[in-house]
């Protein structure tokens, strides 16, 4: 009965006009960012970071939570029709939906598509509802020892799905700890690393190093190709599937959703590994694998209603313990610290309307995507011809525009710049940025909670393990880094690595 | 990736450098570390979370150095093969331009010739298409930012938005 209410309280906030308007242009940028090649959710976040500082909270959070999902049923467009990733979840739909499309089932391929991510976001968000508060109550007795450990598993996690050596990875994690330091102690208040400037006395902002990482760095590397689109001009009708697709999609949609919300909840994990896992699964399950690459619509139902569920479980983490556990969640953190909110376990029952907004809009949300990309689709399709050559440096003045209006200070344009080429030479000698951006944001609660614990124990190491549910994460994270030196492990963390940037 | 792109002992193996200026960050981290004081394990200092951090940054780089010079490693000129990296190069460049003149010249000044710059050098837009856009986007963007939601871009030295 609770939660009704509850939800009902949720409605009332996101029904409201103003945030009604945030959440259409939430998930219609994230629409976009999914539509075209290149640019993904992380850089069009944090793009907007600044946009959200002019509004509510609810406001602000509503449109980032909307390019989230947004891009993930925008992302199966490029897919389907150009054979071309629009974010890294849909690099699975390539497989299997731009066959259908070649062999002139462009319609089921897209219908399929977005009812299956309808129906896996909606099921997301009931679970939300449901688990979110009975995890928070659960959280409420998580110490300072449980917090670090957690964190611990959560970059451990990520930097063991990142692409390429794990070392690098982890090279990446710490230089994010490193920078998410610098400024002012938060115990001793004594000034770390800031080199007599004062500027670095508050810290690097997150806005500058995520949209030079993301925003800059992606630019800089689109420069280098020539984007090459090969779109289906053939007219896309019957966007309905037929009785048949449904039969052959109700399983693998099903079992995607689930699999994709557990994934989406696992710190570290998110859409990308969910679309891999749907679609292994539904290959390994299937009667005819030989099917998969060659246009079965299982393969494109089960990864799209994966990546979608994953993205409403990725939420679980964050509202209830305060832990992102992706560098998507990382940047909606940094929107709820810039308006002075920190989720975490207390912020269901001091903010419910904050919550319970967030989550209604979400549906409210996945509403509007159905809207948008069925009936829309063309206009998607003309979206995808835009020349890059007039979009690339638009980007970039819109990154400038946006770190310059969220501190009014340029000292963080050159800080931008400065991480957009650093970002750029990291990504060609293959050191991926999604680590160091997820410790940049735990770095300074990674180190109040180890520090806290440590005097709370007088210096007793052993309460990390004695602790049954910091022993359990810690356990986990000693398997994955241990892990990958198993020829056995290090041949499937190879498969479902992954590249959150792009 | 073939045997003049893979190399162990050579100088030019992106790996190795990569490694080395990992190394060279940690042991950076480290002497931070040390100079903001560690403190006791009682009662961690500021520069005890630096200073682990900073030891497993060596040994992190110390691995990726191993591993350059044992299985060898990409050269730097096969990272940048069939590359245009003459277009990241120029972007780079006008980006660090942009840095200096942005507080001399102000938005308005630096922006519009940084995006026009951007449009004929990437992959070239027409002119008359190039000099439109970067003249209503930048001035559009300064007139919105400045009349609806109050935010001063700089102005420079020349007193221009």
């Amino acid at each position: 009965m609770d939660t009704l209410i509850n939800v009902a309280h949720g409605f009332g906030v996101a029904l409201a006009p103003i945030n009604l308007l945030y959440c259409f242009i939430g998930v219609f940028i994230g629409t976009l960012v999914g539509v075209l090649p290149g640019i993904g959710p992380i850089s069009a976040m944090s793009l907007l970071l600044p946009v959200t500082l002019s509004g509510t909270p609810e406001s602000g959070i509503i449109m980032m939570a909307g390019i989230y999902y947004g891009s993930m049923y925008g992302g199966s467009t490029t897919s389907i029709l150009v054979n071309i990733p629009g974010e890294a979840a849909s690099v699975v739909t390539c497989i299997d939906g731009h066959q259908m499309a070649k062999q002139g089932r462009a319609g089921p391929a897209l219908g399929i598509s977005a009812f299956g991510s309808f129906i896996a976001g909606t099921f997301a968000l009931v679970a939300l509802m449901l688990v979110a508060p009975k995890l928070a109550s659960v959280a409420i007795a998580f110490g300072p020892a449980e917090y670090f450990s957690l964190m611990v598993l959560g970059l451990v996690v990520l930097t063991f799905l990142t692409q390429g050596s794990m070392a690098k990875a982890l090279l990446m994690a710490c230089i994010g700890v490193v920078l998410g330091l610098i400024g002012l102690d938060s115990i001793t208040a004594q000034p770390r690393m800031t080199f007599g400037r004062m500027e670095l006395i508050d810290g690097i902002g997150l806005v500058p190093v995520v949209m030079g990482l993301f925003g800059v760095a992606e630019v800089l590397l689109n420069t280098e190709q020539v984007i090459r689109r090969d779109i289906i001009n053939a007219r896309i009708t019957q966007l309905l599937p037929s009785k048949e697709d449904w039969k052959a999609s109700a399983g693998p949609m099903g079992r995607g959703t689930i699999l994709g919300f557990f994934l989406g909840i696992l710190p570290g994990g998110g859409a990308v590994v969910a679309s891999f896992a749907s679609y292994a699964l539904e290959k390994r399950l299937s009667k005819t694998p030989e099917r998969f690459g060659n246009g079965a619509i299982e393969g494109v139902a089960g990864p799209e209603a994966a990546n979608n569920a994953a993205a409403g479980g990725a939420f679980i983490p964050l509202m209830t313990l305060g832990i992102p556990p992706n560098v998507v969640m990382a940047l909606l953190l940094g929107a709820f610290v810039i308006h002075g909110l920190q989720p975490g376990p207390l912020m269901i029952t001091q903010n419910p309307g904050l919550f319970w907004g967030i989550v209604a809009s979400m549906y409210i949300g996945n509403l509007m995507l159905l809207v948008l990309n069925l009936p829309m689709i063309g206009m998607w399709v003309q979206l995808l011809k835009l020349p890059y050559n007039i979009l690339f440096p638009l980007i970039i003045l819109f990154t400038i525009i946006g770190v310059y209006c969220s501190s009014n200070n340029v000292f963080d344009v050159h800080v931008m710049i400065a991480f957009g080429v650093i970002g750029y030479f990291m990504r060609k000698l293959g050191y991926e940025p999604a680590p160091l951006v997820l410790a940049f944001v735990l770095g300074p609660m990674l180190e109040n909670n180890l520090r806290k614990s440590l005097i709370l124990s007088q210096g007793d190491l052993t309460t990390f393990v004695t602790r049954p549910i910091s022993a359990v994460c810690l356990l986990f994270a000693v398997v994955l880094l241990i892990g990958p030196l198993l020829p056995a492990l290090r041949k499937k963390r190879e498969l479902v690595a992954l590249d959150e940037g792009a | 990736m073939d045997d003049s792109s893979n190399v162990k002992f050579r100088l030019n193996n992106s790996e190795l450098w990569g490694g080395l200026i990992g190394l060279g960050l940690g042991i950076f981290v480290i002497r931070s570390g040390l100079k903001l004081k560690l403190g006791t394990i009682n009662d961690p200092g500021s520069g005890y979370v630096l200073f682990y951090t900073g030891i497993l940054m060596c040994v992190f780089a110390a691995t990726i150095i191993v591993a350059a010079l044992t299985e060898g490693g990409p050269t730097f000129g096969s990272r940048w093969q069939n590359a245009r990296w003459t277009k990241p190069a120029i972007v780079i460049a006008c980006l660090i331009v942009f840095a200096f003149a942005l507080d001399t010249f102000g938005f308005l000044l630096s922006s519009i010739p940084l995006t026009l710059l951007l449009m004929r050098l990437i992959d070239p837009v027409r002119w008359e298409i190039a000099i439109p856009v970067s003249i209503i986007v930048p001035a559009g963007m300064w007139w919105l930012l400045k009349r609806a939601l109050g935010i001063q871009l700089p102005s420079g030295m020349f007193e221009i938005g």
